[in-house]
């Protein structure tokens, strides 16, 4: 019988070019599947630039809570100075509103209700609002990026003018 | 006796003219009815590996192409503005060379639907099922009805000056001549196959003649104002 | 370490998951082969036998298996095509620019679209010629003819509506003049091409209905007959090849040769190669 000359690892010749065969179908397989996936990933957005031209500092007087509902942010000129929330209720993404009688910032959605740094006061969102990194530029514009997020109440999270 | 179903022969639906099943009797023998039964291999893996295989080279062939030839783009398209010349996909640019001759109703809506109702009777009838080389029966007859169209025809479009088309159907009349000289008998092969073509080969064989010329004209000589230039001039 | 992988595959192959969706198992017996094709959805539309000599690669040349393989390229890469695509004028020229310089992969797609889209209009009509030189539209065959030139009319369209979508100076005049000889039928022409255009002339509407034609209506009319056209060769009796048809009853057949009478027999079960008419009757 053929088995005991044959070796126990011996792979026949058919083995070996269904192994080639099936192998470089394989690898055909997996070099496409990563050229379709790199397709699939659009490298040009259609989309508004992340960065907001918020205006000029004196537009937001002290201890103002001002909502840019178009581009979905807060500017607060506190005493430490300028920052910027993020206005989307970080629930379910609903536009959340600024209530001076209150002194909150609450989610008509479902009545999550935060406080002017951001912190969730109650509601069911998750996280307190996100701080979102705001500078002044060369004409002395607020900007700010609102795809940066920065530390709440940290020093560099204000802009003092 | 076996059920109708297990024994079938004939080539015409109509099982009126197309007989069903034919017994030879012979004197010294029964009838008999030989029976053939023909080797069969298996559809998985014969045929669709071979069909795979088919497909994946056609594959490769055309990512080369792919790689290698960009798809065309020209500017945007702007209505007040027409490119000159105006061309239609290549595989109606044989109509488009037949609408420099013939008005649209002709070239662009008869034509067309005569070749397509022309293509779809081809299997209908009886002279094409039964093939016969054309001027093996009845030759002195056909032989006048074929100098009637060929030279009818000829006049037509020489009327019409459509040297295009008029070329291709001298030299397939010319052809048909050679075949109307020949026979079975003939001593040359090439005579032999010609003598035994049968209508429907001819019809087909010029409409692909003149579909493959008209084509290429339309491709490569005409150039702006559907004048005719040389290819290198394009 | 290969042989761990063949484990590995055995027991992949032999667990109960497995088994449960492919149900007849692989193997090279007869049985096994019959079964691989007759319990697959996709593949029950082959018989799962064949004449061998339907193999025969100078009888046809392939050329239909050939321009189905053309057909399932186009979709394949047509379908990707359609994710960065606006059918609104003339976003779709901005959006064909984009596929050729932005997106990865994307003047390689629509290449092999354009060109795969030419060799399918090429490989229709070859196969068309090939068909009739051989003699294969004859009966039982008629009725496959008649829809292999419904075949070619949807592949024309196909080819021609998918001409317009990227809006370009090529596209935008070769259209026109098409749609121009439309209105020259008789009586209806102007009805036709207004029709067509979704109005008087190539504009956003027009591409529209083209984009739909092109990518929702012909497809789903060429899938639909070419399950009949495939599905017609099977029930014809399979491929023509002239060795294996019945001799046609004529004159010279009464001459001493023989008639073939195919018969069903162990090894002719499915009577292959032999058509069945519906109107067969006794003693004729």
């Amino acid at each position: 019988m053929a088995d005991e000359i044959k070796k126990s690892d011996d792979v026949s010749r058919r083995q070996f070019f269904a192994k080639l065969g099936l192998g470089s179908l394989g690898i055909a397989a997996a070099g496409t599947a990563a050229f379709a996936y790199q397709y699939l990933e659009p490298n040009v957005l259609f989309e508004p630039s992340p960065v907001v031209n918020a205006g000029k500092p004196d537009r937001y007087p002290l201890g103002s809570v001002t909502i840019d509902v178009n581009s979905g942010i807060y500017i607060i000129h506190s005493d430490e100075g300028y920052f910027s929330l993020s206005a989307v209720c970080t629930h379910l993404g609903c536009m959340t509103t600024w209530k001076p009688e209150l002194n909150i910032i609450a989610c008509p959605c479902h009545g999550s209700k935060f406080e002017q740094s951001g912190k969730k006061i109650e509601g069911p969102a998750p996280k307190p609002l996100p701080w979102k990194r705001i500078w002044l530029n060369d004409d002395g514009d607020l900007l700010v990026d609102r795809s940066t997020d920065v530390p709440p109440l940290a020093r560099d999270s204000f802009v003092r003018v | 006796m076996a059920d109708s179903k297990d024994f079938t022969v004939g080539v015409d639906s109509n099982a009126k003219k197309s007989p069903r099943r034919i017994v030879f009797i012979t004197r010294r023998t029964s009838a008999q009815v030989k029976a053939e039964t023909e080797d069969q291999i298996q559809t998985f893996p014969e045929v669709l590996f071979r069909s795979a295989v088919a497909i994946m080279t056609l594959a490769v062939v055309l990512v080369w192409i792919a790689l290698l030839f960009n798809a065309p783009l020209e500017g945007l398209a702007d209505p007040s503005h027409t490119p000159n010349p105006a061309k239609a996909p290549w595989y109606f640019l044989g109509l488009q060379e037949m609408l420099h001759y013939f008005p649209p109703v002709v070239a662009g809506v008869l034509v067309p639907g005569l070749v397509v109702m022309a293509l779809i009777v081809i299997p209908y009838f009886k002279v094409n099922i039964e093939a016969d080389g054309l001027f093996l029966k009845d030759r002195a007859k056909r032989l006048a009805i074929f100098y009637v169209l060929a030279i009818g025809l000829s006049l037509f479009l020489l009327l019409f000056k459509v040297y295009a088309a008029l070329v291709p159907t001298l030299i397939m009349a010319g052809v048909m001549l050679v075949a109307a000289q020949s026979s079975p008998q003939s001593p040359s092969a090439f005579r032999r196959y010609l003598a035994g073509r049968p209508l429907s080969y001819w019809v087909m064989t010029w409409f692909l003649f003149e579909l493959v010329v008209l084509t290429a004209i339309g491709t490569f000589f005409r150039g702006p104002g559907w004048e005719f230039v040389w290819p290198w001039q394009g | 370490m290969a042989k761990t992988i063949d484990q590995h595959f055995d027991n992949l192959r032999g667990s109960r998951v497995w088994r449960s969706i492919f149900r007849s198992g692989t193997g090279s017996s007869t049985l096994k082969r019959a079964l691989a094709v007759q319990q697959n959805v996709f593949l029950h539309l082959f018989s799962t036998k064949v004449r061998t000599r339907m193999l025969s690669f100078s009888a046809t040349w392939y050329l239909g298996t050939l321009t189905l393989g053309t057909f399932l390229i186009l979709v394949a890469t047509g379908i990707p095509l359609m994710f960065y695509y606006h059918p609104s004028a003339p976003q779709a020229y901005a959006d064909t620019k984009d596929l050729q310089f932005v997106v990865s992969s994307g003047l390689f797609l629509r290449n092999l679209h354009r060109w795969s889209a030419h060799v399918m209009v090429f490989l229709v009509f070859a196969h068309m010629f090939k068909v009739f030189y051989r003699g294969a539209y004859r009966a039982p065959r008629e009725f496959n003819w008649v829809i292999g030139v419904i075949l070619l009319l949807v592949t024309l369209l196909l080819s021609y509506t998918g001409y317009l979508l990227p809006w370009d100076q090529l596209a935008y005049w070769a259209i026109t003049v098409g749609s121009n000889i439309a209105s020259a039928v008789p009586v209806m022409g102007g009805k036709i091409h207004f029709l067509l255009l979704g109005g008087n002339a190539v504009n956003a509407n027009a591409l529209l209905r083209f984009y739909v034609l092109h990518c929702m209506i012909l497809p789903l009319a060429a899938m639909f007959f070419v399950a009949i056209h495939f599905w017609r060769i099977r029930k014809d009796g399979g491929l023509y090849s002239h060795g294996s048809e019945p001799a046609t009853v004529r004159a010279n057949a009464f001459g001493g040769g023989e008639v073939k009478v195919p018969t069903l027999s162990p090894q002719n079960p499915q009577g292959q190669g032999w058509g069945t008419h519906g109107d067969a009757k006794e003693g004729q």
